[in-house]
């Protein structure tokens, strides 16, 4: 039956129009606006939506609890689908001079990149979920980066994390007592995350003694990558760091392990996670990568409780596990809280003071989750959070179906620390 | 198709000049004055966020009749469109980044680059046909992306590139609120030049190659050249788009531009009415404006009932991408002569009420 009648077609054009012309809801005077970028349905929404997840019961739970200095917290959560366009459009919304955000919890590097000369410009802090070693240089000093004095991000930056790596690795490689020279490669997607520590990677290696190969380009959605690893296994290799998030890595993992390919493999931060280990299984034993946490969830810190009860606000039944994103992301949102706890006494939740809030303390860990979060320094001329890295390896001891509570509780999946590395705060490393 | 009126007896043209003119009569030359007039006067009114999606509608609908020339008045078809854009967007900032040449100049230059790529891209194209054709338009989106995203002398590789706000005389532009005039005055030229293009021989030669290409090669029309001039005058368009759009982001990423992109070109003009240069605005504003709707009511629906009926929560996102999939379909098979269509049986309903039939 074809729809002829032109009041019907004069209905629905009314009502397309009507709907069209909705516009966002207006903002209660009393409140601090924060936007939130999120990537719940693009390339990175597999460690996207666990930090997503948190910042949102993360400002909940700061709202539950009374707000910051009184005022309740406006979050506005977007998921741009890890485009650039995207978080551009919307960085033009909070940026606008009326609705005006304090504060901005970023996620991906492209566009935390993109958007550094713009926050400077406009003065709003950003604390992004990108860990790019471009975005700790505030002034510029170290030549290599761009200036990026309101970009902060808690954590070791993907280069420092890599630098740790590879002086656990040369280690390794002669605790082992194997001869001759390690060859390390370089394995990710061609985009700005995977390709941040690419160059300072490759440097360190040479420096202690790799013979770096060329790298290995594999994309940041999972398939089919039994040719990389091929390459992997012809080449050599005996270390290969991965710079996607886990999905892809885990494609990577099964695929090498069924080609019979030896090698020792190095994640991100981003990289390998407890819902990785149990969807690669045994394909993710010994898989190395650093945690931006002192714990993970469920560990034994004064701090776990405070996280667990936000974790409650999306889960009031508590059985719900939480990956190792959702405990760095509560760290993250709460340190961006205490910036805005001090801008309000000290001025104003302005985005300027708000940046400046961020210098508060030294080795600062936000109140509550003491035993949780790492200790973190920013100063003016270095957002170089933290670079003490904390060496983890994912340990797979049997089969993995089942639920996630049980494999953690009965140690089929664990995660066992390694090694602490205190990498020096070298002006050389500095921006890159 | 191209849209001919039937002019009603008693009123006719005693001069080729009357009988071509572009509005019919002097209230519609007037009307459309004043719409131009009160669009100037529109960055004041607007709140930032609809001056955004004007400026965003004004930046597609040019390239969309870029598009709407090789699609609906050539009868060819390209799925390459978003290519030649991100191509404008990204000679436009390397002109203005390399080269002493200000961004008011960096625009139409690099317009005329994409076009020269459009032409290479157009000779082998010019001379296939149906489901050979969109595959070579595919084979052009493909092979401009991977260009992007590895000539870092060009676009730095995968890292966004950036761009210079825009710039005339020393005197630079900041803001939404003046770059709308600039996308204004740039939409409004190449609107005219494109109705005026209709008018001439070439357009008349592009129309019959649409219409019967037999017949048009029979008549002395030379199919390779117009083809391929269609092929260059889309990319053109696609190409002003591309730098406008560079100029107004300031930063330029190939996300977001793949293949679903060109689809979406192709959307906006099926939506508006191929063959119609007025429905390319209409399609386009249409295209521009579903997803911002589609946001809002994801948004009143998180949470609610119907999000738990379908337990959609965080896929609520989907949502849109579902929607604009089922609007084009919706418009193939209830609407396929797109809104300028229904725009003038609208108007023809009226013109006659109550004694419409």
């Amino acid at each position: 039956m074809r729809i002829t009648s032109i009041r019907f077609k004069a209905w629905l054009g009314t009502v397309s129009i009507a709907l069209a012309m909705a516009s966002s809801s207006a903002l209660a005077a009393d409140q601090i606006p924060i936007g939130h970028l999120a990537d719940y349905s693009g390339g990175t929404s597999d460690v996207g939506t666990p930090y997503g997840q948190a910042v949102a019961d993360t400002f909940a739970w700061i709202n539950k609890n009374g707000g910051i200095g009184g005022k309740q917290v406006a979050l506005d959560t977007n998921d741009y689908g890890y485009q650039v366009p995207r978080a551009i459009a919307l960085y033009k919304k909070w940026s606008a001079a009326d609705g005006k955000v304090s504060a901005i919890i970023g996620w991906g590097t492209a566009d935390t990149e993109a958007l550094t000369g713009f926050l400077a410009q406009d003065k709003i802090p950003d604390i992004s979920g990108s860990y790019a070693a471009a975005l700790t240089d505030p002034e510029g000093a170290s030549g290599k980066a761009k200036p990026a004095p309101y970009n902060f991000f808690y954590g070791p930056s993907y280069s420092d994390a890599l630098r740790a790596m590879l002086t656990w690795a040369a280690e390794d490689w002669k605790a082992k007592g194997k001869p001759g020279k390690p060859k390390f490669v370089h394995m990710g997607a061609n985009h700005p995350y995977p390709n941040a520590p690419k160059a300072a990677g490759e440097a360190l290696a040479t420096e202690l003694g790799f013979e770096v190969l060329p790298p290995l380009v594999f994309a940041l959605t999972p398939g089919d990558y039994s040719a990389q690893c091929l390459s992997l296994k012809s080449s050599g290799a005996n270390y290969a760091y991965l710079g996607n998030t886990a999905a892809s890595n885990i494609s990577v993992l099964k695929a090498c392990k069924t080609a019979g390919v030896d090698v020792q493999f190095l994640g991100n931060v981003w990289g390998m996670d407890e819902n990785g280990a149990k969807t690669a299984g045994d394909a993710a034993d010994g898989v190395v990568f650093p945690l931006r946490t002192a714990v993970s969830w469920g560990g034994n810190a004064p701090g776990m409780k405070t996280v667990m009860d936000i974790s409650k606000m999306s889960d009031p039944t508590g059985k719900v596990y939480r990956p190792v994103h959702y405990v760095a992301a509560v760290c993250s949102a709460m340190y961006m809280k205490e910036a805005i706890e001090w801008a309000a006494q000290n001025g104003g939740t302005s985005g300027e003071n708000v940046a400046k809030g961020f210098y508060q303390k030294k080795d600062w860990v936000p109140a509550g989750l003491e035993g949780v979060c790492n200790p973190s320094t920013w100063t003016e001329k270095d957002h170089r959070g933290t670079l003490k890295v904390d060496l983890y390896r994912a340990k797979v001891s049997g089969a993995t179906e089942g639920d996630l509570n049980d494999l953690m509780g009965k140690g089929t999946i664990k995660l066992d620390k390694i090694k602490t590395v205190e990498l020096p705060r070298k002006p050389e490393w500095f921006g890159w | 198709m191209a849209s001919t009126s039937f002019i009603p007896s008693g009123d006719f043209r005693t001069s080729y000049a009357a009988d071509t003119t572009i509005f019919p009569t002097r209230t519609s030359r007037n009307f459309a004055i004043l719409g131009i007039v009160a669009l100037c006067f529109a960055p004041n009114l607007f709140s930032a966020y609809w001056l955004s999606v004007s400026i965003q509608i004004g930046i597609f609908s040019i390239a969309a009749l870029g598009l709407n020339i090789l699609v609906g008045f050539t009868g060819q078809i390209s799925i390459g469109h978003a290519a030649f854009f991100l191509l404008g967007a990204f000679s436009s900032a390397y002109i203005s980044n390399h080269f002493p040449i200000p961004v008011f100049f960096a625009i139409p230059l690099a317009g005329v680059v994409t076009a020269l790529v459009g032409l290479i891209f157009g000779v082998p194209a010019a001379r296939l046909k149906g489901l050979y054709l969109v595959i070579a338009t595919l084979a052009a989106q493909y092979i401009l992306l991977d260009f992007f995203s590895r000539a870092e002398w060009f676009t730095g590789g995968s890292v966004p590139a950036s761009a210079n706000p825009f710039s005339i005389f020393g005197y630079t532009l900041r803001g939404d609120r003046q770059y709308f005039y600039v996308v204004l005055a740039y939409v409004l030229a190449s609107y005219v030049l494109v109705t005026n293009l209709m008018r001439t021989r070439d357009g008349r030669a592009l129309v019959a190659i649409r219409d019967h290409y037999l017949s048009a090669e029979i008549m002395g029309i030379n199919l390779t050249k117009y083809r391929t001039l269609s092929f260059g005058l889309a990319a053109f368009f696609a190409g002003i788009a591309g730098a406008l759009y560079a100029h107004y982001q300031l930063v330029i990423s190939q996300e977001g531009f793949g293949i679903e992109r060109s689809i979406l070109f192709l959307a906006m003009i099926i939506i508006g009415g191929t063959g119609s240069i007025m429905g390319t605005l209409m399609g386009t504003a249409f295209v521009v404006l579903l997803p911002e709707s589609m946001e809002w009511i994801s948004l009143h629906l998180k949470g609610g009932a119907v999000d738990h009926a379908l337990s959609l929560n965080t896929n609520i996102t989907f949502l849109r991408e579902i929607a604009i999939g089922v609007i084009i379909i919706a418009f193939l098979m209830f609407e396929p002569d797109g809104l300028a269509h229904r725009w003038r049986q609208i108007k023809a309903y009226w013109k006659l009420y109550p004694f419409s039939h």
